[in-house]
């Protein structure tokens, strides 16, 4: 045995001793993530297994009230299917046409305001956007009742409340350039400026040039875009004003919540929880590595 | 420099258009409210010509009834030999949610709404409901149990028209633990013999009453017409000792559960006090077991006590008209959906028990046993008259039941009830300055401070102690909201922070910690601030 041998060992064993110690932290670190992600996860857990729960009664009537164990006795789709017979399809569809409406004009508005901030210069340019981080900065619910008073002249209240909606949350859309105008900045100019001597014009160059660069940000605006409207409440529930077929799935949904309704109701309303998670997991799913970039990619620079 | 002109010019006609757009809308829809109560609504069956014509109006009612509502429209537009052509839409908004959309904008709210009786008040307050007539009134009381129509009425005048009369509690229960419903002693001990849970939501002032208005206490509060509370609470007594106890002997047994839902008997609980809301729940899940009654007797010291309860009543309110003819459509309509025929089919569909006389005695509710348990409690139900600051009073009393069964402790808990109550019917010098120095308690009296004096001039002391939020408002006894605040503080503004926009609900921020007197002249409003320490 050589010394050189013994010193490798000697150092082995020190590193073992490294290792085992770095175990033991990581066991304890690893052991309160599993149990915080437990317990964040069980109330969503829960609705899944509710929203699949068919038992029967003695008399034929469905268990649709809450019960004591979690695990459903008799499984089944009869939730999802009452569901979409009942009204929930209407404010489901309402939900996504605002939701798809509004990601693709708010999408494209940030894009076009960020790029315009990002590379022209012009009069007041500074003034604007401290102008618009300032409005920014008041909570947009002070607004509410104006925008109903507003919108309810204009007849976009109740029965006509989805273009009504697309409205309020459009409307603003312009002063969330903050990210993206960020994300723009770092894509150097010369590539605008090679493309403007080879003849582009300014939008040819937003398009062709500085978007293909731009995906991760164009998911994330999309992203934030489409969520917002999907899980409004207030406002929604503010001017849909009792009209069934002006809710969105958030408003209808919280409808069943009444004394009378919720037993017969509370299975449903899980499906319905459910039903409405499914795109916005599929989206973040699909889209979750863009997404992470985005949100870091603007933050580069102010 | 050309495209700004059009640009310019484009804006401008835009804009144009939104203005002219706003106008028409406005001087179509604008319908002024609340200034006809005199319109004589609808006048029985006189000549019905000047009725006749096409109407299109809202209608507000729980979702169990929407469908039920069409067809009766429906029924009343083949019916009806005036003329009367009733385009309805049907919208689901619950009784209890109908008073708050009603309130926030009457001008787009239901032109017949369906509302609980706790909300009638605040809805005659807001100019939402339209008086009733000569004859509407006749109907309504001639057809109706007499507590219905006391629930519709404010200051000898009827605003709505009753539609149900059964929003109390009673027993559900299952007969194969529980041998005798009718006392409370025997109750729980079947259900601690069986370990079954005695559900009985008595940790809520709703269902809390029912042991003092068993043992003959009443808590009864209406105003004059200057305001001022005229209140007859009679907790604080002998009998509400008894009640006290009562309530301790049922919150003492280890199966008590202070719940209130049907769906516990899916849960191991062999009794719910609950509602005819639950009547399918229960029905469904113990089948033929299922047992109804009226609350049982509860014995303190060897004498038996009925549990009485509250009772509360559904209305059907027309909103005021702008147009008398349309008003006189909406009360005729009005009236076919509340009279007898229209209730019984209403209890047919969804067990909602009727307020009308003669449907009360028709055969299917006689024979209902739901409904049989309604009656038997209407017996020594209790209209619900009480205000919103009653609710927490009341349940701390509960709490103390609860936790011990001592009778000094229960006095001591019923005497903290009494002063809360007068305090609370304290009106006119009943402002207080509720802020974080108390935690912005309004309930506990120990813990309030009341602004006193005599004639318009109320003052007040307190130490303000060192806090990240040393502020507070003036209130209304119960109330949340302020109206008087930083705002009218005409002396001392110094001593006050101004928060400039950013103070909606008008709160007086001191600068620094101290004692100081607060004045308030209620004729003006004007604060005066004073630093005394």
């Amino acid at each position: 045995m050589s010394k050189q041998r013994e010193e490798a060992q000697a150092v082995m064993k020190r590193h073992m001793g490294l290792k085992a110690s770095a175990r033991i932290s990581n066991t304890v670190i690893h052991i309160v993530l599993v149990l915080m992600a437990i317990i964040w996860l069980v109330p969503f857990v829960c609705i899944v297994l509710q929203s699949f729960r068919t038992e029967t009664n003695p008399d034929g009537t469905r268990v649709t009230w809450m019960v004591p164990y979690i695990v459903p006795k008799k499984w089944g789709l009869d939730n999802y299917v009452n569901l979409f017979k009942s009204d929930f399809k209407d404010w489901y569809l309402n939900t996504f046409i605002i939701a798809l409406v509004v990601a693709a004009v708010q999408t494209f508005i940030v894009l076009c305001m960020s790029y315009t901030l990002s590379r022209f210069r012009f009069k007041l340019r500074k003034g604007l956007m401290q102008f618009m981080l300032i409005l920014g900065m008041f909570p947009g619910m002070l607004t509410m009742i104006i925008l109903y008073r507003v919108l309810k002249d204009l007849g976009l209240t109740e029965a006509h409340a989805v273009p009504g909606l697309i409205l309020v949350y459009v409307a603003s859309s312009g002063m969330g350039y903050y990210v993206s105008k960020g994300f723009f900045d770092t894509i150097p100019k010369t590539l605008d400026e090679a493309a403007r001597v080879d003849g582009a014009s300014r939008a040819q160059v937003l398009f062709k040039i500085i978007l293909p660069l731009a995906k991760p940000i164009v998911i994330y605006t999309v992203l934030t875009a489409f969520m917002a409207p999907w899980g409004d409440f207030v406002f929604a529930r503010y001017i849909a004003f009792g009209d069934s077929s002006g809710m969105n799935a958030a408003v209808g949904l919280w409808k069943w919540l009444t004394q009378d309704m919720i037993n017969l109701r509370y299975t449903m309303f899980c499906a319905g929880g459910v039903v409405v998670a499914i795109p916005v997991a599929v989206l973040f799913m699909c889209l979750q590595k863009y997404y992470v970039e985005g949100v870091t990619g603007g933050a580069v620079k102010g | 420099m050309n495209f700004k002109r059009i640009a310019a010019m484009l804006l401008a006609v835009v804009m144009v258009f939104a203005l002219v757009a706003c106008n028409d809308t406005t001087d179509e829809t604008k319908t002024p409210t609340g200034g006809n109560d005199t319109t004589p609504a609808t006048q029985g069956n006189q000549g019905g010509s000047e009725l006749a014509g096409t109407y299109e109006i809202k209608v507000w009612c729980a979702e169990k009834m929407v469908d039920l509502t069409t067809n009766q429209i429906k029924a009343f537009n083949e019916k009806n030999t005036d003329g009367i052509v009733i385009k309805a839409t049907v919208q689901n908004v619950s009784e209890g949610e109908a008073a708050t959309q009603m309130i926030t904008d009457v001008d787009a709210g239901g032109d017949l709404f369906c509302f609980a009786d706790d909300q009638f008040a605040r809805l005659v307050q807001a100019g939402a409901l339209s008086k009733l007539g000569t004859q509407a009134s006749e109907f309504v009381t001639k057809n109706n149990d007499a507590g219905a129509v006391k629930a519709a009425t404010i200051n000898g005048e009827i605003y709505a028209y009753p539609m149900t009369a059964d929003n109390t509690y009673f027993m559900y229960y299952d007969k194969t633990v529980i041998t005798d419903p009718t006392s409370m002693d025997k109750i729980i001990a079947d259900c601690e013999a069986a370990d079954k849970q005695l559900c009985f939501d008595v940790g809520n002032g709703w269902y809390l009453a029912s042991y003092f208005f068993g043992a003959g206490c009443s808590s009864d509060w209406s105003t004059d017409k200057d305001g001022h509370w005229v209140v007859n609470d009679t907790f604080n007594s002998d009998e509400g000792l008894i009640a006290m106890k009562g309530m301790n002997k049922l919150m003492s047994s280890p199966k008590f559960d202070s719940k209130s839902n049907a769906a516990e008997f899916d849960n191991g609980a062999a009794v719910v006090v609950s509602g005819t809301w639950d009547s399918s729940t229960a029905k469904s899940i113990l089948g033929d077991k299922m047992g109804v009654a009226a609350l049982p007797k509860y014995t303190v010291d060897g004498k038996d006590y009925e549990l009485g309860s509250f009772m509360g009543y559904k209305l059907v309110g027309v909103k005021p008209q702008s147009d008398a003819v349309k008003a006189a459509v909406l009360h005729k309509l009005a009236q076919y959906l509340t009279d007898k025929d229209a209730q019984i089919e209403r209890f047919n569909t969804a067990g909602w028990g009727p307020s009308n006389l003669e449907a009360m005695k028709s055969d299917a509710v006689q024979n209902d046993p739901v409904l049989a348990a309604v009656a038997a409690q209407a017996q020594r139900a209790v209209v619900q008259n009480v205000p919103d600051g009653w609710w927490n009073l009341a349940a701390a009393l509960s709490a103390t039941a609860k936790e011990t069964g001592d009778e000094a402790a229960l006095k001591e808990a019923l005497k903290t009830y009494n002063d809360g109550v007068e305090l609370l019917k304290n009106l006119k010098p009943g402002l207080l300055f509720v802020g974080a120095w108390n935690g912005w308690n309004n309930a506990v009296v120990e813990d309030t401070y009341i602004l006193s004096g005599d004639g318009d001039v109320l003052s007040l002391t307190l130490d303000v102690p060192e806090s990240d939020y040393m502020g507070g408002r003036i209130v209304n006894n119960g109330k949340w909201e302020s109206d008087k605040g930083y705002a009218q503080v005409t002396t001392g503004k110094e001593l006050a922070k101004d928060l400039g926009g950013d103070n909606p609900d008008n709160n007086i921020v001191f600068v620094e910690p101290g004692t100081y007197k607060i004045t308030i002249n209620t004729a003006n409003n004007e604060i005066t601030l004073e630093k005394v320490g």
